[in-house]
């Protein structure tokens, strides 16, 4: 706004137009904020904040897929405790049946049937460790691209997937292993050698139905089932600790989350009140020029000379 | 020589109705574009007297010296000053704006980030078809903005040159004129109502000219004009009836340079200057957009190279082509992304090479390059603004202060009307009253 003492009429009508003009875009860009709830309609706005809000929104989009990715681990992990539990269900009917058979009293018929149904635990026990994931990839098999396990001609299970199972990004630079490869829980060392649980009890079957001393091995047994029940065990714990560092992760990938909500919020939506009392401003200046401008244009001496 | 009531009261009457057609004028050309006010100069005509008649009364009335132009030079200069610096501004704000539109609207930014985001979802199984065909088609979609930023900075580039080809046309066209102007106003008389309309003429011209290109007038005795362009030790655009041709040339890069008559010019001020530097900054922003895609082709592509895709074989060229307006998908198929290390065998989960891939795009990250690639020109574009605002407003200022004096105030004609009609009626009464006298010497008996 410029004032002069001395106006000529054009000048008069080109200012008052200047003034209006100018009232009436700044009042239409707090409409705009205000319609779109976004303080900034293009970049250079406010270069900072517009720069920030996109670090922001890329911050989301790759935290909104590590929640996925989250999920993911923990519903492959769920599968994996609650295969373990089956895992340890069928090592204590196992570790029941070899108690028995271990005693004086039974015949070898009875301990043959009792190898029956160790052989039938032997093949649950087989299915189990080759369970799917969610993906449908072997649970327990690491990184394979088929089954866990495969039976040898012998019918020996043998492990046939990779060293460790994968590692899953969740949050900002942390991983989590999704899962536990077979070897990890069912191998462990007994009577002086490594062993593993499949192998235990599918000897236990045979020395069982056709060994030579069914109760002496019945006896040896039992030690390596507990050993083996206690690996299994050792396996679930390790499960658990994993699904809550997933928890311990969401919970911290939440309160990111919510604290770049409020930042967006901050830097990119305009504060309602402010903006509505800026334009009731804005409006009555403008009504007042206006009204200012219809009177002094109305104001000519040539009305005045008759 | 002796006074003539008649005579005088005659020459009264003349200059009133000169001076009431000069307030006609005024007010009808009340909003004409380049019109200055005009106001009357009148000067009594009287003669000392001679030898031997020193007592004479010798009064001849009034005569109109000269109609006075109310320009101020110096207002006009910087009318001229002002409005040059604020087209600049206000072009080069232009162009950077379409600069940062064709930048923003294509959602590079966003594409990229995209494609960073799946290749993290893959991740969480490599062998999924479908997470591998959601990589395949954010690539595609990475590849399309960046062509259509590319195409969109092309078009803003197009844009802006045909406006400076246009401009270098009118500023021929206004310097041609205005050579003319400076030959008629030679032979032009002082003060005839011809000169100063041909004064009008020549500021207006100056002005429409002082919007394309940065003017220095030197204004010689005869009122012509000579103008010379990017400062006043550049070459004359104008001297005196002659006008040099400016011409305009574009490089390989888009941007544009300008010469008066074969010397190289650098306009500082004006549209054409503002659009150049607009130009400059799209071609520097445009070779960072190319380099951003050049490095996501040789990111991607180096680590396709270094793994085996799903079927064993040694992972293909995921991009081809070069520059964003090159770059395009080089494979449709979801199963050529190569996430498993060399060698790996078929249908292998083994996710080494993925996350090869993702740690080298990550610390080449594009995504964060493009944000400051948006956050350079939005920035620029900010900077600008406020420099252009403020030029426009002195300009208003300096425009709304010459206005204000060289304008027409229709209050001050209304009364000048009444003035000079008065002075028209006492001039009359003047004769009516010298033939009343002399009627009172016929009647003496």
């Amino acid at each position: 706004m410029t004032t002069l003492i001395s106006t000529s009429t054009s000048a008069f009508y080109e200012r008052s137009v200047q003034d209006m003009t100018s009232l009436r875009k700044q009042a239409e860009a707090l409409q705009a904020s205000l319609g779109s709830n976004q303080k900034l309609s293009r970049s250079s706005d406010d270069p900072v904040a517009a720069s920030r809000l996109r670090v922001l929104t890329r911050a989301d989009k790759l935290a909104n897929i590590d929640e996925t990715n989250a999920n993911r681990a923990t519903a492959d992990l769920t599968l994996t405790d609650s295969a373990l539990s089956s895992f340890a269900t069928f090592i204590t009917r196992a570790r029941e049946l070899a108690t028995q058979a271990a005693t004086g009293t039974l015949t070898p018929t009875q301990r043959s049937t009792i190898g029956v149904e160790l052989d039938q635990i032997y093949g649950n026990l087989v299915t189990l460790a080759n369970a799917r994931d969610s993906a449908g990839h072997a649970l327990f098999g690491g990184e394979s691209a088929g089954d866990a396990y495969q039976l040898d001609a012998s019918g020996n299970a043998v492990y046939i997937g990779t060293a460790s199972s994968g590692e899953l990004p969740i949050s900002e630079g942390q991983t989590v292993q999704r899962g536990l490869t077979g070897p990890e829980f069912l191998n462990f060392d007994a009577g002086g050698g490594p062993t593993n649980l499949l192998a235990v009890v599918k000897d236990l079957a045979t020395a069982l139905q056709s060994g030579p001393d069914p109760q002496g091995s019945a006896n040896a047994s039992l030690t390596a089932l507990g050993k083996g029940l206690e690996a299994v065990t050792t396996g679930q714990t390790l499960v658990g600790s994993r699904l809550s560092w997933i928890d311990l992760t969401t919970e911290r990938r939440t309160n990111l989350g919510e604290l770049r909500a409020d930042e967006q919020e901050q830097i990119g939506a305009p504060d309602i009140g402010a903006t509505i009392a800026q334009m009731q401003q804005l409006m009555v200046v403008l009504e007042a020029s206006q009204a200012g401008f219809t009177k002094l244009a109305g104001l000519s001496l040539f009305n005045k000379i008759g | 020589m002796a006074s003539d009531l008649m005579s005088i009261a005659k020459s009264g009457a003349r200059t009133a109705r000169i001076a009431l057609d000069v307030t006609a004028q005024n007010i009808a050309n009340a909003s004409s574009e380049g019109y200055v006010r005009r106001s009357v100069l009148l000067k009594e005509v009287s003669s000392s007297g001679g030898v031997g008649r020193v007592g004479d009364v010798s009064l001849s009335g009034s005569r109109l010296d000269q109609i006075v132009r109310n320009a101020d030079l110096f207002r006009q200069a910087e009318v001229r000053r002002t409005g040059s610096d604020s087209s600049r501004a206000t072009a080069e704000v232009a162009g950077l704006e379409n600069v940062e539109a064709a930048l923003e609207q294509a959602n590079v930014y966003n594409a990229v980030v995209q494609f960073e985001g799946s290749l993290q979802q893959l991740a969480s199984n490599p062998v999924d078809p479908s997470l591998r065909a959601s990589v395949v088609e954010d690539a595609r979609t990475m590849t399309g903005t960046l062509n259509i930023a590319a195409s969109s900075l092309d078009a803003a580039g197009n844009g802006l040159r045909f406006e400076a080809t246009d401009g270098v046309s009118q500023v021929n066209l206004l310097a041609n004129e205005l050579a003319r102007v400076n030959l008629r106003l030679a032979r032009a008389a002082d003060s005839s109502s011809d000169q100063t309309s041909l004064l009008d003429q020549r500021d207006s011209l100056l002005q429409k000219l002082s919007d394309y290109v940065d003017v220095t007038t030197t204004i010689a005795g005869d009122h012509t004009v000579e103008v010379r362009m990017g400062g006043a030790s550049g070459p004359a655009l104008v001297s005196l009836g002659a006008a040099s041709p400016l011409a305009m040339t574009t490089a390989v890069n888009g941007t544009i340079s300008f010469d008066v008559g074969g010397t190289a010019v650098t306009p500082t001020g004006g549209a054409l200057a503002g659009k150049s530097l607009a130009l400059e900054k799209l071609a520097d922003v445009k070779g960072k957009l190319d380099t951003i895609a050049n490095t996501i082709i040789s990111v991607v592509n180096t680590a396709q190279a270094n793994g085996a895709a799903l079927d064993g074989t040694t992972g293909g060229a995921m991009f081809s082509g070069s520059g964003a307006a090159g770059i395009t998908l080089a494979f449709q198929d979801g199963k050529l992304i190569a996430t498993a290390p060399a060698g790996a065998g078929a249908n292998s989960r083994d996710p080494g090479n993925l996350s090869a891939m993702r740690t080298a795009f990550a610390a080449a990250d594009p995504a964060g390059k493009t944000d400051s690639l948006i956050f350079d020109i939005s920035s620029t574009v900010a900077g600008r603004t406020i420099t252009r605002d403020a030029l426009v407003s002195i300009a208003g200022a300096a425009s709304v202060a010459l206005a204000a004096q060289a304008g027409v105030d229709l209050d001050n004609e209304a009364v000048n009307l009444m003035r000079y009609q008065q002075a028209f009626q006492a001039s009359g009464r003047v004769m009516q009253v010298a033939s009343d006298l002399f009627d009172t010497l016929l009647g003496i008996r």
